[in-house]
């Protein structure tokens, strides 16, 4: 009975991460819309530094959660549609496991890279230096949970044709918390103060989403997906 | 221990039939009690020191956002009972609860935001009890969306359970963070209210119309659930005899 | 006890914040009338098409058609 063990959460960690890479260019856009979109702050704003680095730490946060919600729907809609999720609800692996594989590889695809393009864009926005640091932190920790959250969502509405829209709907409350605390880590930072409670802050969050989170995927995958 | 009542309620057709005979006394209730609080509060009570005549929305604020949330929890624990127990009458029950709390949630938000402007000089100030009530408004809204997204009233219910549930988990961290956030950002924040300082004068009709608005509550959470009942059971002798009879009278 | 205001005039001046307090109370009256309403509205619809549908099915069959009624799926 002991010996096989395999929860296949990393059986489809690789699988999802294989997948993207072979579609670069697909899996490429979330970032892209991240760099781009910061254009548009100034555009929409100011050109003057002093004002952009007042916005600056709120506004990459904003876009880096937009960015996670365009990609959220990818999560399983693929898989839907190809058939390969029946086949991952009628597998004998707990269901939960490959869930939480899928939303790890969602993160490295995802939420990595745009916590990496973070610096820069805190360059283009003139985000004081204080920032960068706390910024890749809360990012980092952040975009996991966004992931994680996110892909609660993206179970709910798998089967739905407007599924995209309905799910960035659903999710952005339960967003809140996580940038409330993720733009207040590098806001405390810039203030002079000790950011590492309202990180602590987000680390909690990623442990519980990552307890709970793949559970309600689940739970959701097995009632939505037959329709 | 005899269950039988229990499973007995999960029996729409029961429960229209039985509900029938409590509507005419819930409507007189609610009547009632909330005239009796409306009138002493707006016309009895004495006015605030600071504010003036303008706290008087307190009176429809305070209950309004009570029922607000705590509708959300009954909705989700209708849900829940719906999940755990396959029980069809409290899907419908959830169902019927999401609008109603929604429609709360809405008189809160425009009753503070109105009670804002003389108070604060502007309509919506961004302090943490409107925040966490316009969150907790997206939350009615995506349940709602959710259920009519689906074809099947099986997965609407099922969906619309779990996101309610997940929402819930979600309330307590959500207001918890946001009155974080807010302290951020103004330390000295008015309250709304200071219930336990408040002269009993004042505080009476409060507690009149929280008591209003509850048997409100249920009062519409009732005509709501037979209304969906019967559009889940059109196809049932039942309905299609109250049909017939109603079209005949 | 007596009403706080001197007469009926006062009680909707409010002391120049009738304005707020009474739109204040009447878009709760109307969202609440709604509440009740809209359900009672809508169930008196579901009941006329499902008395339609039984005279439907009835003209069907007197006419002499199949014996199974049409089954409509709505959402």
């Amino acid at each position: 009975m002991t010996r096989q063990f395999n929860s296949g959460f990393s059986a489809w960690l690789k699988r999802d991460l294989v997948l993207a890479y072979r579609r670069r260019g697909d899996a490429a856009g979330p970032l892209l819309f991240f760099v781009m979109v910061s254009t548009l702050i100034p555009l929409g704003l100011t050109p003057e530094s002093a004002r952009l680095a007042d916005v600056a730490a709120g506004m990459i946060w904003v876009m880096a959660l937009l960015a996670t919600l365009l990609s959220m729907d990818a999560l399983f809609a693929d898989d839907h549609r190809d058939g390969s999720l029946e086949q991952l609800l009628i597998s004998p692996q707990l269901l939960p496991m490959p869930i939480l594989g899928k939303m790890t590889a969602h993160w490295f695809i995802t939420g990595l890279p745009l916590t990496l393009a973070s610096p820069l864009l805190g360059l283009m926005l003139s985000l004081p230096a204080a920032g960068f640091v706390p910024m890749l932190c809360s990012l980092a920790v952040g975009t996991a949970c966004l992931s994680l959250i996110g892909g609660v969502g993206a179970a709910l509405t798998v089967s739905l044709r407007k599924g995209g829209l309905l799910l960035s709907l659903l999710v952005m409350p339960l967003y809140m918390p996580v940038i409330i605390f993720g733009s207040a880590t590098v806001g405390y930072a810039l203030d002079g103060l000790n950011w590492l409670p309202p990180l602590a802050a987000l680390g909690a969050m990623l442990a519980a989403s990552v307890a709970l989170c793949p559970l309600a995927a689940a739970g959701a995958l097995r009632i939505t997906s037959v329709n | 221990m005899n269950w039988q009542w229990f499973h007995r309620l999960g029996s729409p057709r029961w429960f229209y039939q039985t509900t029938e005979r409590w509507l005419p006394w819930l409507y007189l209730a609610a009547l009632t009690i909330l005239s009796v609080g409306l009138t002493w509060g707006l016309a009895f009570a004495p006015e605030d020191a600071k504010q003036g005549n303008s706290f008087r929305i307190i009176y429809i604020h305070v209950p309004a956002s009570f029922l607000a949330l705590a509708g959300y929890y009954i909705m989700a624990s209708a849900g829940a009972i719906g999940l755990i127990w396959k029980m069809k009458l409290s899907y419908m029950v959830m169902k019927a609860a999401a609008p109603i709390g929604a429609a709360l949630t809405f008189v809160a938000l425009v009753t503070g935001a109105i009670w804002g402007k003389p108070t604060w000089g502007a309509y919506w100030v961004w302090d943490a009890r409107i925040t966490s009530m316009l969150i907790l408004l997206f939350l009615y809204l995506g349940v709602i969306a959710l259920q009519y997204a689906y074809q099947s009233v099986d997965a609407a219910s099922k969906a619309g359970a779990i996101l309610a549930l997940v929402g819930t988990v979600n309330i307590p961290i959500i207001y918890k963070s946001v009155d974080w956030w807010y302290t951020l950002h103004q330390p000295a924040t008015i309250k709304l209210t200071s219930a336990p300082s408040m002269h009993p004068d004042m505080f009476q009709p409060l507690l009149v119309m929280i008591l209003g608005f509850y048997i409100f509550y249920a009062l519409a959470l009732i005509v709501g659930t037979r209304s969906e009942i019967l559009r889940r059971e059109r196809k049932t002798g039942w309905v299609r005899e109250l049909a017939a009879a109603e079209v005949r009278s | 006890m007596t009403m706080y205001f001197n007469s009926v005039a006062d009680l909707l001046a409010m002391d120049g914040h009738g304005v707020y307090v009474w739109s204040a109370v009447a878009i709760t009256l109307i969202v609440m009338a709604w509440v009740l309403v809209a359900p009672l509205i809508s169930r008196r619809q579901l009941l006329r098409d499902v008395a339609r549908d039984i005279q439907r099915e009835s003209q069907r069959q007197s006419a002499g058609s199949t014996s199974k009624t049409k089954n409509e799926e709505k959402p």
